[in-house]
Parts: C-alpha cells; sequence; structure tokens
C-alpha cells in the first residue's frame, strides 16, 4: 500500500497533465472560449511544475516497471513543461486571427506534453513506445491546425509520412532486441547480453538497436534523415515549429542518453565511430545548408540539425559529465529556440494565411518593436555561442565533454560549424537593423493575449542574458540531473 | 511451442517490412503510402508475436496491442489529412503536392 502511494506520488507531475486535458475538454463543452481554455492550460502546467519542485526531496521514484522518475526526468520534465507553457502563450494570438475552432489546439499541446513526460521517464520499451507517439499523434494535428494553407497541410503529411516510418523501424527495432533477449527494460536488456547470447542472436542485438536509432535519429533529424526538417518547420504554423523545435527534441534526445547510459548493448565501438561520423556530417551539412537561406523558419530548422550534432557529441564521449553538458545545452537550446520562434510567431500574429518568416519581413523590425528586435538579436548570438549569452555556456560544456575525452576530430568540427553558423545568425540579426522598406507588412498593434506572449520574449531574453553572465544555478541543477540505474 | 524455429517467424516479419519500406519509397500515391505504412507496423507487430511466442511470455502480445492502436490512431489522422489534400490540392499524389523547396 505504502509503495502504491510512493508510485502516485512519482507520477503526480503527468497526473496534473493528464487532468488538464481532461479540464479542457469539460471547459471545450460548456463554453468555447480560446481565454478560458488557455487559462486552464497555464493552470495545469504550472501546477505540474510546482509539483515538480516539491518531488526533488522524494526521487528516484519507480513508476511501474515503465517509468523511472529520477532527479534526470524532473530536470527535463520542469524543461518540456516550461517550452509547452511558451509555446501555449504564444498560440495565443496567432490564433486569434484564424477563423474556426481555436480550442483544440491547446488540447492537443498538452496531449502532446504528456507524451514527451512519458518519453523522458521511460525506461521500458512499452513506455517509450507510448512515449513517443503521444508526443507524435498531436504534433500531426498541430501542424496541420492551419490546414487551410497549403504550406501546413503539406508539412503535416510529410511528417506523417516520415514519422510514421520512423515509428515502423522503432517497433521492428524493438522486436529484434525482445526476439534476442526476452526483455524489454532497457537494463534488464543489458543484464542478458552481458550474460552472452550466442552469435546469431548478437547479430539481431545490432540491428535492432540500429533500427531504433534509425528511428530516434530521424525525430532528432540528423543528417541522414534530416530531409524533412526545413519543409516541416517551414509550414507548421510559428508557435507549433516552438514547439517540435524544443519539447519534441528534447524528449527524444532526453531517451537517447537514457538508453545509451542504462543499456550497455550500445557500447560498440562500430557503432559510437558511426554516431560520432553522423554528428559531424550534421553540424557541417545543417550550417551549410542555412547558408543560402531566406526564410528565417527554415533556417532555424537546419540550424536544429547543427545543433542535435553538437549535442550527439556527448553521446559519443559517453562520459559521466556527459549528462550534465547535455542537460545544460538543451537547457539552454530550448530557451533561445523558443525566444527565436516566439518572435516569429509574434511578428506573425494574429494568423492570416502565411507567417512573416521570410527575411524581408525582419528588414528594419528595431524602429517598429523595438523590444521584440533586440530579443530576436540577442537569441540570434546565443544559438551562435557567443559569450556571454546562455548559448556560450551550452557549447563550453559540450567542448569540455568533447575535449576531456580527447574527441579532438569533433571538438574541431563544432568550432568549424560555429564559424559557418556565424555567418547566417549575424546576417538575421544585421536586418532587424536595417532601414524598414516601405512595402513590409504591417505590424498589428495589439491581438488577444499578444502581451502575454511579448512578456514570455522579454522573460527569455533577459534569461539568456542573465544564465551568459551568472550560470551556476543552471550548472548546479544540471550536475543535480543524475539518471539512476535500477540495481 | 513446438515447430518453426524463431528465425522463420522473424524473416518473414522482416519480409513484410521490407515489402513495406519498398512501397513507401517507391509509391507516389498518399493513400498506398498510408497502406505501406500500416504493413510496416504490422510487420513489427507479427515480430513481437513470434518473440513473443519463442519465450513463453505476454510481453510481445500486449505490445501487439499498443501496436495496432497506434497503428489504428496514425491511419484516422492519416486518411484525414488524405481528405484535406485532395480538397486543396485536387490530386492525392505526393511529388504534385510536394511546393517546397530549398
Amino acid at each position: 500500500m505504502n509503495d502504491t502511494w510512493n508510485q502516485v506520488l512519482g507520477a503526480l507531475p503527468t497526473i496534473f497533465v493528464a487532468i488538464t486535458i481532461l479540464a479542457q475538454f469539460l471547459a471545450v463543452t460548456i463554453k468555447r472560449d480560446p481565454r478560458v481554455t488557455h487559462a486552464v492550460t497555464v493552470v495545469g502546467l504550472n501546477l505540474s511544475l510546482l509539483s515538480l519542485i516539491g518531488l526533488v526531496a522524494f526521487a528516484p521514484i519507480a513508476v511501474g516497471p515503465l517509468f523511472e522518475v529520477d532527479p534526470y526526468a524532473l530536470f527535463f520534465w520542469a524543461v518540456v513543461l516550461i517550452a509547452g507553457l511558451a509555446g501555449s502563450t504564444f498560440a495565443r494570438p496567432y490564433l486569434a486571427g484564424f477563423e474556426d475552432r481555436r480550442d483544440e489546439f491547446y488540447i492537443l499541446l498538452v496531449t502532446s506534453v504528456l507524451g514527451a513526460m512519458a518519453l523522458i521517464a521511460s525506461r521500458h520499451f512499452a513506455g517509450l513506445f507510448i512515449g513517443l507517439e503521444l508526443l507524435s499523434i498531436p504534433l500531426y494535428g498541430m501542424i496541420a491546425y492551419t490546414f487551410r494553407t497549403r504550406a501546413a497541410l503539406e508539412a503535416a503529411f510529410k511528417y506523417l509520412i516520415l514519422s510514421g516510418a520512423a515509428s515502423a523501424f522503432l517497433l521492428f527495432g524493438m522486436a529484434l532486441l525482445y526476439a534476442a533477449s526476452g526483455q524489454l527494460t532497457y537494463h534488464s536488456l543489458s543484464v542478458a547480453a552481458a550474460a552472452g547470447l550466442g552469435t546469431s542472436s548478437d547479430a539481431w542485438l545490432l540491428m535492432g538497436v540500429g533500427m531504433m536509432l534509425v528511428a530516434l535519429m530521424f525525430k532528432l533529424s540528423l543528417v541522414p534523415f534530416h530531409i524533412w526538417t526545413p519543409d516541416v518547420y517551414e509550414g507548421a504554423p510559428a508557435p507549433v515549429g516552438a514547439f517540435l523545435a524544443t519539447v519534441s527534441k528534447t524528449a527524444v534526445f532526453a531517451v537517447l542518453l537514457r538508453f545509451f547510459v542504462v543499456s550497455p548493448v550500445t557500447d560498440n565501438t562500430w557503432l559510437i565511430f558511426l554516431i560520432g561520423v553522423i554528428a559531424v556530417v550534421s553540424m557541417l551539412v545543417g550550417n551549410l545548408l542555412a547558408l543560402r537561406q531566406d526564410n528565417v523558419k527554415r533556417i532555424l530548422g537546419y540550424s536544429s540539425i547543427a545543433h542535435i550534432g553538437y549535442l550527439m557529441t556527448a553521446i559519443v564521449a559517453g562520459a559521466p559529465l556527459s549528462i550534465e553538458a547535455v542537460a545544460i545545452y538543451l537547457a539552454t537550446y530550448v530557451g533561445t529556440s523558443l525566444g527565436a520562434f516566439g518572435v516569429v510567431a509574434l511578428v506573425s500574429s494574429p494568423f492570416s494565411g502565411k507567417d512573416a518568416a521570410h527575411i524581408d519581413h525582419f528588414r528594419g523590425l528595431y524602429y517598429k518593436r523595438p523590444v521584440l528586435a533586440v530579443s530576436m538579436a540577442l537569441m540570434m548570438l546565443s544559438l551562435a555561442g557567443i559569450p556571454l549569452t546562455m548559448g556560450f555556456i551550452g557549447k563550453f560544456f559540450i567542448l569540455s565533454v568533447a575535449m576531456a575525452s580527447g574527441l579532438w576530430w569533433l571538438a574541431g568540427a563544432i568550432i568549424i560549424g560555429s564559424g559557418i553558423a556565424l555567418f547566417y545568425y549575424l546576417r538575421v540579426m544585421a536586418v532587424l537593423f536595417m532601414d524598414r522598406p516601405a512595402s513590409a507588412r504591417e505590424l498589428v498593434a495589439d491581438a488577444p493575449g499578444l502581451r502575454y506572449g511579448q512578456f514570455i520574449i522579454w522573460l527569455l531574453a533577459a534569461l539568456t542574458v542573465l544564465i551568459g553572465i551568472y550560470p551556476s544555478p543552471l550548472i548546479w541543477l544540471a550536475s543535480a540531473a543524475g539518471i539512476v540505474i535500477p540495481a | 511451442m513446438t515447430g518453426l524455429p524463431i528465425s522463420y517467424g522473424i524473416g518473414l516479419a522482416a519480409l513484410l517490412f521490407l515489402m513495406g519500406f519498398a512501397g513507401l519509397v517507391i509509391r507516389r500515391n498518399t493513400l498506398f503510402i498510408l497502406m505501406c505504412l500500416e504493413i510496416m507496423m504490422n510487420a513489427a507487430g507479427l515480430a513481437f508475436i513470434v518473440a513473443g511466442a519463442q519465450w513463453q511470455a505476454a510481453d510481445g502480445n500486449v505490445m501487439f496491442i499498443l501496436i495496432i492502436t497506434v497503428a489504428a490512431a496514425e491511419a484516422a489522422i492519416g486518411l484525414g489529412l488524405l481528405l484535406q489534400l485532395q480538397k486543396r490540392f485536387r490530386t492525392i499524389d505526393i511529388d504534385a503536392a510536394s511546393e517546397m523547396h530549398g
């Protein structure tokens, strides 16, 4: 009995999120009002965030055989919840111009957050699969939410097909691992593998891990599997882009790292080398292709490919320090991506058919919306990893992990990639302060909820500088976010 | 469990999976692409059933039920998008409906 309550306690943040979804459904059936649905979303996600603080003292808690609520999970839950809150707040003014039902967007968003939370805490293949699908399936609906624009529809369909294929790869990989070992939790899988399974089973193990990696790398848009990224980022409504770039990437990377740390099945020099090569190619291809883009959302899409490439360095290094480095890098990356996409969303608000994402739309933004323009400039500096912004702290940690493990070629690729990236980030930044052309799209002075969106942007901009100057609190939090390996 | 060795079952599942994947890559009609996705999902389900029978455990069957559920959800959304695609683009050819480049 005591144990049961303990498990309920561990699942409390997810229970709050699930109750939020039910409350949203109820609110929609009583009265359709985006204000109410958004308010329910904000209250529910904040309650869940608060319960995280209470849980710190009790972690780690194993919730059934499927989930492990350890400090690592708590840290990434917080990241995902904050990103979900910001995403829903950007959606309010954006959807004000959308002439159809607007409330369902928040339901989809919170469902997706719940999936991300399940994914982060999963320690069993069933948990991994449910989490990944609960994260992805609402995303199809969110990408296609403004379904009357052809770009959104096309983006959603591309994402659906490729993501479905990736899920099939993931499942087949799991099935092979299960066939070889008879185990479904990451940990017992590694125990069975260590005991020796015979040669044919070893081949199945390697194939299984390989297929699972293909699926997760697809979700992370690493290089051979990156083709969907720019199209989906461009076609998706800007607030969904913010969500996709942060929540989905964070959750998938968190589970990838947990799998690698808990399950030494992945301990294969050949496999690790291959991941290193993929990381380097992602950094170079992502940054080089971003150079010739004129659409800010596409630039952010390509830059996300490069950023995840930098992150993969930590997986190759596999040092105990890598968890801390990944936590810091992902937190800073999520903060800056949210800010950059948030500015795109607010400039495009309210929705009127096509987002103001072309680089010309940002020309001279400084003279119309000085705060948004300065925030955007800060986000670009942070993405480029300029000192005194939080992006620098993340990049510094990844570089130090690469050097501590003697991975000089990866460290070199990070530096070259960052050098290339500087060019297109600074290009976006410079445009903000140029003369505004007479033909520029008129910015709407006020839309419902625009103030809240701007408030989040200010907050993120302030955080970018604050953490850049004084990173100790973030480093302290990240160093506490350890993965618990079940005994 | 007697009779067929496990590699036969896994081999059949792998064959189905490859067929589905090949169809996904080759087909241009979105309806057929969705069908190929179903084949791939169900191939993975079959592999789970075979492995579950081998290990005499219910895990494989449980995973299969999860897979069917998710495959149904994906198909529902996929068909919904397909209808919209036909309405907006007047075609269900994936290449004709692809306008974003670069």
